[in-house]
């Protein structure tokens, strides 16, 4: 991580004479507070504040900065998310810039009842002064502060970096902050705020950006893809295209050249592990398994079945026992005797007894089959059965004559069955000769048959289908929005039951219109006939075209390996693509960004591509020499020969030569441009400062809190700063 | 509290000897206050700035003006040069797989995408 905080405890603030000031550079990402003449801050954090509830105690408790994550887990965070004083680049929650002042003072080593150093506070250029004088409340009132001095960071950051000689009196100072980009013009080591612009773009706006799209290109891993962690993305691998468009079409075009430049960020994955075909081992457990539990079904079965025949058994005994008591009877006791039992009659007995010995039969497993075929074997030889049907009725008694009827309708349908079978059995012959025929023809040219069977199961399962189509669609020829959207009720219904539906609709509907002339003529009362639901022509017997393509298909399965039975066999079901269960892979918890490396800082230049209609880093330059009051070509010239480059978004590779080539573009052909980077563009404005604290003149800057109330606001809102001391 | 969480020293203390006045004595507890604070354009209200000479700096003025150049035509979702724009979604975009996916996404999604650069729908 680029950046660390540094918040230890500082324990020589005693050694601090009063007036030794207090510097604090009061940025939009962090906050640093030093004392005046020193080269560094002593205190460095993010100037977030965040007040989640501690779990243990329950107390609500304040945390100023970032803090190692890992402590982070003794803390209830979900009602508190981290929060930071500036709106833009101007402080607005005075409570949150009193946590964090405190935090700075307290880090400081500061104790007495009161910080008795003057301060030198940085804050935005032209920053309103209702928020200059809250702060200057804030720091009279509760901090008992003798005396206070606002500056820009920008401007202390120029005069740090012409103190090093690396700019010049009259220059620019171009600064990508955090939340907006500011170019001051300085003439004669002087800022000229009135000449000065600022944007409302900056580091957050770039992390915000790459945030987005990285997690709309990845929704899956939104949840990785924190502002912590894209700040560290940002600072570690954007940079600024020399030029844009050539560098996006290098990009577009692929290559080695870019394929360089992409980025790519593993996220921690584990992979699966890899499940292997089932051993021997396994197979035979499982079989062993099956076996067992089979074993016990048929175990179960039979048990059941034994205890069947054992209780028929018993009933049988009983019966045939009470015939034997009832034959012992004597003839008039027999009623009696019935009445105990509980059955009627003695035919009734025996036919219980037949019924319990038929079913005795079934449970011993004899097959019940073979007594019909023995009937039916004994059936044409046996002509005599029915020696009724020949003989004349005039012949017979009436008695005989409905015997005869029974014994003719036995016939018949024994005739029936006969003849059915016969049937049978020639179909089967039939279909056998058929089989041998398409053998022979197999045997004397396979490929080609084998040809023509596809050709004509092709044929035949399309008029299948189509038939069935053309069934449930009714009118609808396009069987594909079925397919599609089978959702609706009239969707699920043929073709024959929906003109019934149609029918009933309209018979219902129909009441009421004018004068009922229903049943005038015949034909209305055929209405009911198709009304009724016998009508519906489901059962016009199997299809001769579903009859054939069984058999092609049972044939093609024997004789073709790589037959397939088509699916389209069951059209009503829209086919289901079947998510294909990929197992997941290393490429799939990465993130990759190529053309984002350059895209995000893009916007320094370009505000337009996230929306904010104002000039870009390069053309502020030129806004801001435009704006001079005073101007003349050799100070336009001095201007572009000395621009720095300061705060923290100016850190992106590459933003110097972009920079110097945008301001060449504006400017008139052969003015010298210059442009340099700050020393350190974090730090130097908090080194200014420092320097500047320390000077023997900068207590004459400062104002007092007698100076703040009796001055009033209209002094305040003029309060500006000499920088040159 | 835990002893690391007291060793890291990252929880502010209550009470802190320089003050003046203590945190709990200006924002007591309990006491439900409303907001107490401005937002910034509210603070830029109250400044009243037409009031004042306009070749006087201030926040507002100092804002850079939009720029002379043609806006550059980015494609929405690779960042490539966007020649076409879809009427459907208003994204642009720089070729046909592109525009593929951008049929594709959720409508969520594609305001996401136009909500970047402040082109998203807004219902008001």
């Amino acid at each position: 991580m680029p950046f660390v905080s540094q918040t230890s405890l500082q324990s020589d603030y005693t050694l601090f004479s009063s007036n030794c000031p207090i510097v604090i550079d009061n940025g939009g990402s962090n906050f640093r507070i030093g004392w005046a003449g020193e080269t560094d801050p002593r205190i460095i954090f993010r100037n977030i504040v965040q007040r989640p509830r501690h779990k243990a105690t329950g107390e609500t408790v304040t945390i100023v900065g970032d803090h190692d994550p890992a402590l982070m887990k003794y803390f209830d965070c979900t009602r508190s998310s981290p929060r930071s004083a500036f709106d833009s680049n101007v402080v607005y929650q005075f409570e949150i810039m009193e946590y964090i002042l405190d935090y700075g003072f307290e880090r400081m080593g500061a104790d007495g009842s009161q910080v008795d150093h003057p301060v030198l506070i940085t804050e935005c250029v032209c920053n309103p002064v209702q928020s200059r004088s809250k702060m200057a409340e804030l720091l009279f009132e509760t901090y008992g502060v003798p005396s206070v001095a606002f500056g820009v960071d920008a401007a202390f950051s120029y005069k740090y970096n012409q103190q090093l000689g690396i700019c010049d009196k009259d220059g620019l100072v171009v600064c990508p902050g955090f939340t907006t980009t500011h170019v001051i013009p300085f003439v004669d080591g002087e800022p000229v705020y009135k000449a000065c612009c600022r944007t409302n773009i900056g580091g957050f706006h770039v992390s915000d950006y790459l945030k987005q799209l990285l997690s709309l290109k990845y929704p899956h891993h939104m949840s990785r893809i924190t502002w912590e962690k894209v700040e560290d993305l940002k600072m570690e691998h954007c940079y600024i295209a020399p030029d844009y468009a050539s560098e996006a079409q290098s990009f577009q075009k692929g290559g080695k050249e870019a394929e360089d430049k992409t980025r790519c960020w593993q996220l921690p994955w584990v992979p699966p592990p890899v499940e292997g075909l089932p051993s021997e081992e396994e197979i035979a457990r499982k079989a062993a398994i099956k076996e067992r539990q089979g074993q016990r079904l048929r175990e179960m079965a039979e048990a059941k079945r034994s205890s069947r025949i054992n209780e028929l058994e018993n009933e049988l005994q009983g019966l045939e026992f009470l015939l034997q008591q009832l034959g012992n009877v004597e003839e008039k006791d027999i009623a009696s005797f019935l009445a105990e039992t509980g059955y009627v009659s003695k035919q009734e007995i025996e036919s219980s007894r037949a019924k319990v010995m038929q079913s005795l039969r079934k449970a011993k497993g004899e097959p019940k089959g073979e007594q019909a075929e023995t009937e039916e074997k004994v059936d044409p030889s046996a002509a005599e059965k029915y020696p009724l049907i020949n003989i004349p009725d005039n012949m017979l008694t009436p008695e005989q004559l409905k015997e005869k009827k029974k014994q003719l309708f036995l016939k018949t349908t024994s005739e029936g069955r006969q003849r059915a079978k016969q049937k049978r059995f020639e179909e089967e012959l039939e279909r056998e000769r058929q089989n041998q025929q398409d053998e022979e023809k197999r045997l004397e040219n396979p490929e080609l048959y084998l040809e023509q069977l596809r050709a004509k199961y092709r044929e035949l399962s399309e008029k299948v289908e189509q038939r069935k189509r053309h069934k449930t669609n009714g009118n609808h020829t396009n069987g594909n929005h079925n397919l599609s959207g089978g959702v609706g009720r009239g969707e699920r219904l043929n073709a024959a039951q929906k003109e019934r539906m149609r029918l009933l609709t309209t018979a219902a509907f129909d009441r009421g219109k004018g004068e009922d002339t229903f049943g005038a003529r015949d034909e209305d009362w055929q209405l009911y006939k198709l009304m009724s639901r016998d009508n519906d022509d489901d059962e016009e017997g199997p299809d001769a075209y579903e009859a054939e393509l069984a058999r092609i298909s049972s044939r093609l399965q024997d004789i073709d390996p790589n037959f397939v039975s088509k699916p389209e066999l069951v059209p009503f079901q829209p086919v289901v693509e079947v998510p294909s269960f990929r197992p997941l892979s290393k490429e799939d918890f990465q993130i990759v960004f190529g053309v984002e490396r350059f895209r995000c800082p893009e916007i320094l230049f370009h505000p337009n591509l996230v929306g904010v209609d104002q000039v870009g880093v390069d053309e502020m330059a030129g806004v801001s020499i435009r704006r001079l009051p005073s101007r003349s070509q050799g100070l336009d010239e001095r201007m572009t020969n000395s621009i720095l480059l300061s705060g923290g978004s100016c850190l992106f590779p590459g933003i110097r030569e972009r920079l110097e080539a945008g301001i060449r573009m504006i400017r008139p052909c052969g003015s010298p441009i210059r442009v340099v980077r700050a020393s350190d563009p974090v730090l130097d404005a908090w080194r200014g400062a420092a320097v500047y604290a320390a000077s023997l003149q900068f207590p004459g800057q400062t104002f007092s809190k007698t100076d703040y109330y009796e001055k009033g606001e209209d002094w305040l809102r003029r309060y500006t700063l000499r920088y040159t001391l | 509290m835990e002893p690391e969480v007291i060793e890291a020293e990252m929880v502010l203390p209550t009470y802190l000897s320089f003050k003046k006045v203590q945190m709990h004595e200006k924002y007591p507890k309990g006491q439900a206050r409303g907001r107490h604070w401005k937002h910034l354009k509210q603070i830029i209200q109250a400044e009243n700035y037409q009031n004042y000479p306009p070749d006087e700096p201030n926040y507002v003025n100092i804002e850079s003006p939009p720029s002379m150049n043609p806006c550059k035509k980015i494609c929405d979702i690779t960042g490539f040069e966007a020649p076409y724009s879809d009427p459907r979604t208003n994204l642009r975009y720089a070729n046909t797989e592109v525009f593929k996916h951008i049929r594709l996404i959720p409508n969520e999604s594609v305001q996401r995408y136009l909500g970047l650069r402040n082109a998203q729908v807004v219902l008001k």
